[in-house]
């Protein structure tokens, strides 16, 4: 009889596992180092289109990835990752020690090969080198999870119900509306990490979210798809009472969604937004900074695009070209622009230690305009020679992790938003954010918001549809001549990078900024 | 990696105990196995690296069974799967999922049933793929890797840069992957009771090379069905484009026309033609073809057809993850849409929608023929038939039949002054997918042409495409006879694109001009 999956397996098997690792490694030859991530998750989600239910589904999720290091000559790493079931809990060990066979000879086939070729590869082999992890403070923890109502304790009619009502609600809210979609998810997650350095890093997490998507057909014909997202580490109580934390506010999802609803149809009747020959003055609000810093600061601040580990997929960093010529201690923005990253922030970014049980810490990533560091790994930071800061994720234990982005946001300022709107004689206020595209070294962006107002004389005017701005980053970020006082996070659902491609959940935000980018509208 | 017969025994084994219950009406169960492996590579001349940064591997099995129960209210349908219990205790959690989860959809009419197609393709995967080592996936990598180093020590342009011939000081960095799939599936149902499987392998290879210092890129692809053909050309290639590349210029933002390459062909059918030619955008009125099944939206020179069952194609396969034939959906022909990428609900969603004749241009029972579900198939994760995902329409072999016979050169002779574009990054609808306004920047393999001539590289990430789909579409001029595979990142299908593609007019920005002076 298979036995259930719940996060309760942790407790069972974490001693144990942590010894299997330590024990393991030294009885592997010429193994340097092992790790082993565990996650485990329970929870439900709901489907419902158009005040239709579609699905639900109430399940779990348990794998295991697996990190080997060893050679002879020169190391090299291996990996394994594996999806598990009910069946397996009874020989979890077993499983996992067939794993680690596989990681080790994949290490030690790649360490054979990686000799032969620093010596064949003539001048063109020096760079190969052994694979390196920084040090860090290894760690025994236990961190529990935060949230009123926990989401296994919900039931699944509950979360299909709530989910068609609000899809209901918005389907009845304007004739205008003709598709919406709304996707409720909750549930309890809880990951391991042991290493053979002895870490042991247990945390506990509730993650509930909502996407709701609305398409809205104008009188003239106009079309306008928008979505957006409600999120947090916390439980089911952030779907019928929404957020209102210092940095995260969010309605209940019931008038989030009729919301984003009344601005589809409200924008389903305005006019085109127009371009710029020039650039204009753009005020940015927080939801639209959240995908800008996102893209601007935040991606090219992961040091394994900026060491070019991610030049075939998600590209890499114009601050960095090598280890001598790079943008560090440069001025790369207005003194009044700041921005780091800190997994101790509230939100879908947030968490204690990474994934490789390196205690997370704020970076400071833009420091009063100055270029002051990046996210890293233990190898990458190994590699730049810095010390580790705890930004190495994985979206499902199996997979291998990735540098990521916590909570990304720029800092607040000193301005009242709506004095840096009444300064401007005429520009445009973006709010909320939609599309981007982003070069790929992330040296010039072009992103859409959901709105876009004129300002003329201090005052906000007409809204438009389909408008955007476009700018070369450094330019824009050295044009910011105003920062406000009203910094917020919202959660960021989709990030993919990697391959196979990982779509990760992390916080970014901003407060209001002013600076100057072409104004880009539709197409004819 | 569980063999097939033991998908096919768990399969039998689902529907024989789901007929035992009796508020079962209908149900269909799908067994699946899948190994995804990786080696991930990354090589720099002048950083610290690994090579082989990560050989790497996903492996899964399990079953998933969608049920159709009766009940006062109507049918209700539920969805539930196990992880790694082929079992009949597997099958009984899967369906205790299902029913606790089972709700009622007014749109949902049956499970898929017979559409009259016959499967056409059979054993076509290489056994010797689906056995491959460890020890063959991680020297598969270093293979890839020595193609391209070997084109840079061979480079007599390189070692003319390099200050004292020190090749490493140029900044010469390999990215990519080589990619492995294997996917073994059964399926059967009460319409179906047969129960059917499929067995599929391929192999991918997506480098990019630089010559850093120079910011000279260049891109390498191949595609295998057969172990024996794997070779080092994608990293050779990678390595000859981005040394083909050195001395790229500025061009000036304006209105170009341009030949398109094959991966830009694949970024703009990825990211807007293919998602706007399904039914289920379509029914969402997402589409940039709303409304205009049977009309023309693109030059007529244009045919497209997505190819499920193409023998020797990379993405074929037998059967769909719905146990319905594969087969082939042309949905662009001589330039007027045709018909679109379906799974069994959009389809049968489709029919039954009192809105389906404006939302296609057509009243449904006359375009029927153009919406027979061929592409039902649970991607997920990388690649993979997975058991716990259920159907939706997903290409798999796009190809464009070309009415040319003319070759790339011929293209350029044609072009006065143009830009013949190599790759695209990040392209995006900006305005969402139904307006079709899309911006993307050129990122490498890119050249400027003046007088029927290459005239010299485009420097990489200068300039941004800010243009609309139908624009292009509506502006091919001219397409080469040849097409070659073109592998896209997080893209399931393969487009089999024009090595050119000419169009007679698109908006290009010049972009980043602060980075000349930056280092």
């Amino acid at each position: 009889m298979a036995q259930k999956v719940d996060v309760a397996l942790v407790d069972r098997v974490k001693a144990q596992l942590s010894n299997l690792v330590s024990e393991t490694r030294g009885r592997l030859k010429d193994c340097s180092y092992i790790d082993l991530r565990i996650g485990v998750g329970e929870g439900q989600r709901a489907v419902a289109q158009d005040g239709m239910r579609k699905f639900s589904l109430g399940d779990y999720r348990l794998s295991y990835g697996l990190r080997v290091i060893a050679g002879r000559d020169i190391s090299a790493a291996g990996y394994f990752g594996q999806s598990l079931g009910s069946a397996d809990v009874d020989n979890l060990p077993r499983v996992i020690l067939e794993g680690v066979q596989q990681a080790y000879e994949r290490a030690m086939a790649n360490s054979a090969l990686k000799g032969d070729r620093k010596s064949r590869w003539e001048s063109l082999g020096n760079p190969l080198q052994n694979t390196e992890l920084a040090p860090i403070d290894v760690r025994e923890d236990t961190i529990p999870a935060v949230c009123k109502i926990n989401p296994v304790d919900v039931p699944l009619e509950e979360v299909s119900r709530l989910t068609q009502e609000v899809s209901r609600a918005v389907a009845s809210s304007d004739p205008r509306v003709k598709v919406n979609q709304a996707m409720v998810e909750t549930s309890l997650i809880r990951e391991l990490i042991v290493s053979s350095e002895g870490a042991s890093i247990d945390r506990t997490y509730a993650l509930t979210q909502a996407l709701c998507a609305v398409v809205a057909i104008g009188n003239s014909g106009a079309q306008q798809s928008h979505y957006d997202c409600l999120g947090h580490q916390r439980g089911w109580e952030i779907i019928t009472e929404g957020i209102d934390e210092e940095l995260i506010k969010s309605k209940p999802l019931m008038q989030f969604a009729l919301d984003l609803a009344a601005d589809n149809v409200a924008l389903s009747e305005a006019r085109p937004c127009p371009s710029s020959d020039k650039d204009v003055i753009a005020v940015t609000d927080p939801h639209y900074n959240t995908l800008l810093v996102h893209e601007i600061v935040g991606h090219p601040t992961e040091l394994d695009r900026a060491l070019k580990l991610e030049t075939a997929y998600a590209g890499r960093s114009w601050l960095l070209r090598n280890l001598k010529e790079n943008m560090l201690g440069q001025p790369i923005a207005s003194p009044l622009v700041s921005a780091y990253s800190d997994p101790l922030l509230p939100g879908f970014g947030h968490y204690e230690y990474d994934d490789e049980a390196t205690p997370g810490r704020r970076v400071m990533l833009i420091d009063k305009g100055v270029f002051s560091g990046f996210m890293n790994s233990r190898q990458t930071a190994a590699t730049l020679g810095v010390s580790p800061n705890g930004h190495f994720k994985a979206t499902d234990a199996s997979l291998v992790p990735l540098i990521r982005m916590s909570t990304t946001v720029f800092g607040a300022g000193q301005q009242d938003p709506q004095e840096m709107i009444r300064e401007v004689d005429h520009g445009y206020y973006l709010v909320g954010h939609r599309i981007p595209s982003i070069s790929e070294s992330r040296e010039n962006f072009r992103i859409t918001a959901r709105k876009v107002f004129e300002i003329k004389n201090g005052q906000v005017g007409e809204m438009f549809r389909d408008g955007g701005i476009m700018a070369n980053t450094r330019d824009y970020l050295m044009s910011i001549d105003a920062v406000g006082n009203d910094l917020r996070i919202y959660p960021v659902f989709n990030c993919g990078k990697g391959q196979p491609m990982q779509a990760k959940k992390l916080g970014n935000g901003g407060p209001t900024l002013r600076g100057y980018a072409r104004l880009v509208g539709g197409t004819k | 990696m569980k063999e097939l017969r033991e998908l096919e025994q768990s399969v039998e084994g689902a529907i024989a105990f789901l007929k035992t219950q009796p508020e079962i009406k209908s149900a269909q169960a799908f067994a699946s196995a899948n190994n995804r492996m990786w080696t991930r590579l990354n090589y720099t001349s002048h950083i610290p690296c690994n090579g082989v940064e990560e050989a790497k591997s996903t492996i899964d099995y399990g079953i998933g069974v969608q049920v159709v129960f009766d009940g006062p209210e109507g049918n209700r349908v539920g969805f539930g799967s196990e992880e790694r219990d082929l079992s009949l205790e597997g099958v009984k959690l899967a369906l205790e999922k299902a029913r606790q989860g089972a709700l009622v959809d007014p749109e949902f009419r049956c499970l898929p049933q017979p559409t009259g197609e016959k499967r056409s393709l059979f054993a076509y995967h290489d056994p010797m793929v689906m056995g491959i080592t460890d020890q063959a996936l991680v020297e598969g990598g270093w293979k890839i890797l020595d193609g391209a180093i070997w084109s840079f020590l061979g480079s007599d342009k390189l070692r003319d840069m390099a200050p004292g011939g020190a090749l490493h000081a140029l900044g010469l960095t390999v990215g990519g992957d080589l990619t492995v799939l294997q996917e073994r599936m059964a399926v059967g149902s009460y319409e179906m009771p047969e129960v059917q499987s499929d067995e599929s392998a391929a192999i991918l290879a997506h480098v990019t090379s630089m010559v850093e210092k120079a910011e000279a890129k260049g891109s390498g692809y191949s595609v295998h069905l057969k172990l024996r053909e794997l070779d080092d050309g994608a990293g050779s290639e990678a390595a000859e484009n981005a040394i083909s590349s050195l001395g790229g210029i500025r061009v000036p933002s304006g209105d170009y026309p341009v030949i398109l390459g094959p991966q830009p062909i694949g970024e703009l059918l990825s990211h807007l033609v293919i998602p706007s030619c399904s039914a289920g955008s379509f029914y969402a009125r997402q589409s940039c073809f709303l409304g205009k099944l049977g009309k023309q939206v693109a030059s007529d020179m244009v045919t497209i057809t997505d190819k499920g069952n193409g023998p020797g194609l990379i993405g074929s396969k037998g059967i769909t993850c719905e146990g319905l034939p594969t087969g082939e959906t042309t949905l662009i022909k001589n330039g007027v849409l045709n018909g679109l990428l379906s799974d069994w609900y959009e389809y049968q969603r489709m029919l039954h929608d009192p809105a389906a004749g404006e939302k296609l241009g057509a009243r449904p029972e006359d375009v029927a023929p153009a919406l027979v579900p061929k592409n039902g198939f649970r991607f997920a994760r990388g690649g993979g038939r997975n058991f716990n995902v259920r159907p939706h329409a997903s290409a798999t072999n796009v190809v464009f039949e070309s009415p040319s016979s003319g070759d790339l050169g011929a293209l350029i002779k044609e072009i006065k002054r143009g830009i013949l574009v190599g790759r695209l990054w990040y392209t995006y609808p900006i305005h969402g997918l139904r307006a079709g306004d899309f911006t993307s920047t050129l990122t490498a393999d890119s050249y400027f042409i003046e007088d029927g001539e290459i005239k010299a590289p485009v420097k990489v990430n200068t300039l941004r495409i800010n243009d609309n789909i139908a624009n292009i579409l509506m502006g091919i001029r001219g397409m080469t006879a040849e097409t070659r595979p073109t592998i896209l990142w997080a893209a399931d299908q393969i487009v089999y694109a024009p090595l050119g593609l000419m169009v007679d007019k698109v908006h290009f920005e010049g972009i980043a001009e602060f980075m000349e002076a930056a280092y």
